[in-house]
């Protein structure tokens, strides 16, 4: 006989607790009798009892049974008629990294997950199968084959977490649809994630407790100006705390700390910090010093913006009010027409502006849309809109920031819907109004309004999202960033070469390859082609990660079992729990609520 | 409308029934029990001296024949009869429910009052209760049942009773004599009830005794281990670790306490018995009670 759930075995413990009540009964059930008469020296004998106040009545060997059984059926007996076939998942994402308290030591959550692994295969036959999985990247077994339990234990301690963010798929369906191919009599998911709903095969098992954490949110290098020589940081620290927290900012850079600052930040409060005037240097990294849940979202890292200026190359049938952004300090603009830009393709300009068209490709430049035509490759356009009030807005976004929306009011605008991907950042009753998305390192934005002409202080909240736009393709443009597991883009295609991870990792790379996928740490990554060296910064961006006290639970559903199919598992608890009850019904026959007058 | 347990044919068993006594009391107007005085029922009692002006029919010729001297024969006077019916409303009365306690006493006194007016005597209902001590007006007659039948509904139990000032209370009113019927528990320690019985007796009272108990006084069903007995009277707790053991020597108690209420009314003259409630209310009144003598 096997327990597929032998955690509840440890229930059993607690059985004497059933003693407690009948130890420490201090005040009896009343129960009104006509006279007294016949009773009265019954209580002076009563307490005279050796056994004192603990009296066993045979009820309490009853309900001692029924718990028994009670705790023997949660622990799901049964039968093994065939090998048992199951999938061990483990949670590697970067919250598994937090630090948990145990046995006066810390532990990660990723540790005590392995553990619960092991001490999960232990109480399987050596016949199982055992399938390992990771969540991330994305949910895939980890190796081909089923391995012996003890086998599978010795590789899941072998693992280790990576600084990625969870996918966005639900867990409970992916999970679902496994079980269903794969035919698992069980599934075992160790994660830090709480859970929702039940489901006969997929057992999730919870690892950590919820935790104060702050982590900075974002750290982009630029120049105050497109031409300055000395360089700006702008740091985003954002609380997870249930208390306000005092840490202390240090920005770092050629090896030495260019800058402290001590912060004060309020519970579930974001602050952010600007430091500026110290010198360029290749790659910087910022770092708050606090003792908190997760560490590694107390770093971050930027590569410095390679050049001053930005230069844009604006495609339009009517380009005139393109032209006001030639007045933004260290803004350059081309502008030609849409029937030429079928011709400049090859003109390497980093920024693209498509005001009224678009092109029949996805551009593989940061691009900006300006109220496109029905056919372009990123959103279905909606209904037009006459001054639109603007009902919500992305916060915290690099584009938001210092926007007032109060008075955002477009004259004429469209509303539009994300065909595949993409996240509305402003949003009108009728639809979104502004939409961003990040695809193979490249920065787009399509706006169903016109920003332009950009009139300076004339139209404030206008020209402020202006600056932040260009600011935003910027910061794409100087690669100051990746996020973790995001493919990054080399320069220089020809030669062959290899690419150095955060942990010493050594990728070659081949002559045309010019993106690199293997981002799951956080930290700089160096690529090395001929002479060339190229330093890439990768940081963890998923915020869903640092949230430690606040996850987001997993919702399971029962899926109905698949005709046909055959458990290799005898089940005995369905018995145990028909049992029980049977023996609840004679404990209710035996001692029947007492009837009062 | 008569309670359930009085079906048409307990209702027509009951009409042929008759009250017994075992003394003679002066009634109020010609019935059909036997009076001290001397009247005109055909029951011979005794011979007098013919004095003149006796009424020549009842001269005994036989004698007259024989010594040559008049004797006049006297007969028995036949009586109608006051009936009064005891009955204990205290809050024993109400365990375990009212239901299952207090009504079937009301029945048995129902039934008797029944035997009494079918019979053309009277009957008087008295609540025994502290301290609102509760008696009917005397009926007389089949119909009064109904007003019977009122009196005992619009009581319910509650309360303590001590049975002797109660009893006395009731006493104090009494003209006639007659026939009292005492329907209590008799949960009250032996003096109590023994006190209260004498005051009958001294009464000129011809007594009986009915003990009412549920099914659930003589077998208490309390859950084995510690419980706190409430008393329904007086309130008064007791803490007691129930078991089989306690349960044993509750019944030997229980049957010695009524035994003694038994030995008492044997020695006084007094009927008595025992009606447990989930008994049968026709058996119990037309086989038990004349089985002990209570009716004719």
């Amino acid at each position: 006989m096997e327990f597929l759930n032998p955690a509840a075995l440890y229930a059993l413990f607690l059985l004497p607790l059933l003693l407690i009540p009948y130890l420490i009964r201090r005040k009896p059930r009343r129960v009104v009798f006509s006279s007294l008469l016949l009773l009265r020296d019954f209580s002076s004998r009563s307490s005279g009892r050796p056994w004192g106040r603990l009296y066993l009545p045979p009820i309490f060997f009853l309900q001692l049974l029924l718990l028994l059984l009670l705790i023997l059926a949660l622990a799901e007996p049964v039968f093994s008629v065939r090998p048992v076939k199951i999938a061990v998942i483990l949670d590697n994402s970067a919250s598994m990294q937090a630090l948990e308290d145990k046995n006066g030591g810390q532990k990660s959550r990723f540790e005590l997950a392995q553990e619960q692994a092991r001490d999960l295969l232990r109480d399987f036959s050596p016949q199982a199968q055992v399938d390992i999985y990771l969540t991330t990247p994305r949910l895939e077994q980890s190796g081909k084959d089923a391995l012996p339990p003890d086998k599978a234990s010795a590789i899941i301690g072998a693992l280790r977490p990576y600084d990625l963010g969870e996918p966005p798929d639900s867990y409970g369906d992916e999970l679902s649809r496994l079980a269903k191919e794969k035919s698992y009599e069980r599934i075992f998911l160790l994660t830090d994630h709480p859970v929702r709903g039940q489901d006969r095969i997929i057992r999730v098992l919870s690892v950590g407790r919820t935790k104060d954490n702050l982590a900075i949110t974002s750290f982009q290098i630029a120049r105050p100006s497109f031409t300055s020589t000395q360089m700006a940081a702008r740091v985003e620290i954002a609380s997870f705390s249930s208390k306000e927290e005092k840490i202390r900012l240090l920005l770092k850079g050629g090896g030495k700390i260019l800058s402290a600052r001590a912060l004060t930040v309020g519970s579930r409060k974001s602050v952010a910090v600007s430091l500026e005037g110290f010198p360029a240097y290749p790659a910087y990294e910022a770092e708050i010093e606090v003792n908190d849940g997760l560490a590694l979202d107390n770093h971050r890292f930027a590569i410095a913006p390679a050049s001053g200026g930005l230069e844009i190359l604006g495609i339009s049938p009517r380009p005139e009010a393109l032209y006001s952004l030639r007045s933004i300090a260290g803004v350059s603009l081309k502008v030609i027409s849409p029937e030429a830009y079928e011709k400049s393709r090859g003109e390497d300009h980093p920024a693209e502006i498509f005001l009224f068209s678009a092109p029949a490709f996805l551009p593989k430049k940061h691009t900006l849309f300006v109220l496109p035509p029905k056919e372009n490759p990123l959103v279905a356009v909606g209904k037009n809109l006459s001054k639109p009030v603007i009902a919500s807005w992305r916060e915290p976004h690099p584009l938001t920031r210092y926007v007032n929306f109060a008075l955002f009011r477009p004259a004429y605008a469209r509303s539009l819907k994300p065909l595949s991907f993409g996240e509305a950042v402003i949003e009108a009753p009728e639809g979104a109004l502004a939409v961003a998305l990040e695809h193979q390192g490249f920065r787009y934005l399509v706006l169903g309004f016109d920003p332009f002409p950009y009139l300076g202080k004339e139209n404030l909240p206008m020209s402020i999202f202006t600056l932040n736009l260009l600011e935003w393709f910027y910061e794409g443009l100087a690669g100051s960033s990746a996020a973790t597991g995001e493919p990054v883009r080399l320069g220089g295609r020809s030669d062959k070469g290899f690419v150095v991870t955060p942990k010493g990792e050594k990728f070659l790379l081949e002559g045309e390859q010019n993106i690199f996928s293997h981002t799951f740490f956080q930290g700089f990554y160096e690529a090395v082609r001929g002479e060339k060296k190229e330093l890439l910064a990768v940081n963890l961006r998923d915020v869903r990660e640092s949230d430690l006290s606040n996850p987001a639970p997993i919702q399971l559903r029962e899926e109905p079992a698949v005709s046909g199919s055959r458990s290799s598992f005898f089940s005995v608890w369905p018995y145990i729990l028909l049992l029980s009850i049977l023996l609840l019904l004679l404990e209710w026959f035996y001692n029947p609520p007492a009837t009062q007058p | 409308m008569l309670p359930a347990p009085f079906t048409a044919d307990f209702v027509n068993r009951l009409e042929a029934l008759r009250l017994r006594t075992r003394k003679e009391f002066l009634g109020s107007r010609p019935g059909s029990y036997s009076s001290p005085r001397r009247g005109t029922s055909l029951e011979f009692a005794d011979y007098r001296r013919y004095s003149p002006g006796d009424d020549i029919r009842y001269l005994d010729w036989g004698i007259f024949a024989r010594s040559d001297r008049l004797y006049i024969k006297l007969f028995r006077e036949e009586v109608d009869l006051f009936v009064y019916l005891f009955i204990d409303a205290s809050g024993s009365m109400a365990f375990p429910t009212a239901r299952e306690k207090f009504s079937p006493a009301c029945h048995v006194a129902l039934a008797l009052a029944y035997v009494v007016l079918a019979n053309h005597d009277h009957v008087k209902l008295h609540l025994l209760r502290e301290p609102a001590a509760a008696a009917s007006p005397f009926y007389a007659g089949r119909h009064r049942i109904m007003d019977c039948i009122d009196f005992l509904t619009s009581a319910s139990p509650g309360g303590a009773l001590e049975m002797a000032p109660s009893l006395g209370d009731h006493l104090k009113r009494l003209r006639r004599p007659g026939k009292a019927i005492l329907i209590a528990d008799f949960l009250t320690p032996s003096p109590s009830y023994q006190r209260g019985l004498n005051l009958l007796r001294a009464s000129n009272l011809d007594i009986s005794v009915i003990q009412i108990l549920s099914r659930q006084e003589i077998a208490p069903p309390f859950p084995g281990g510690g419980l706190a007995l409430v008393d329904s009277e007086s309130r008064a707790e007791l803490a007691v670790q129930w078991s089989g053991e306690l349960l044993r020597e509750y019944h030997e108690r229980l049957e010695r306490h009524n035994r003694e209420l038994k030995s008492f009314c044997h020695k006084g003259g007094i009927h008595y018995s025992l009606f447990v409630t989930d008994q049968e209310l026709s058996a119990f009144v037309l086989e038990t009670l004349p089985a002990i003598g209570l009716f004719k």
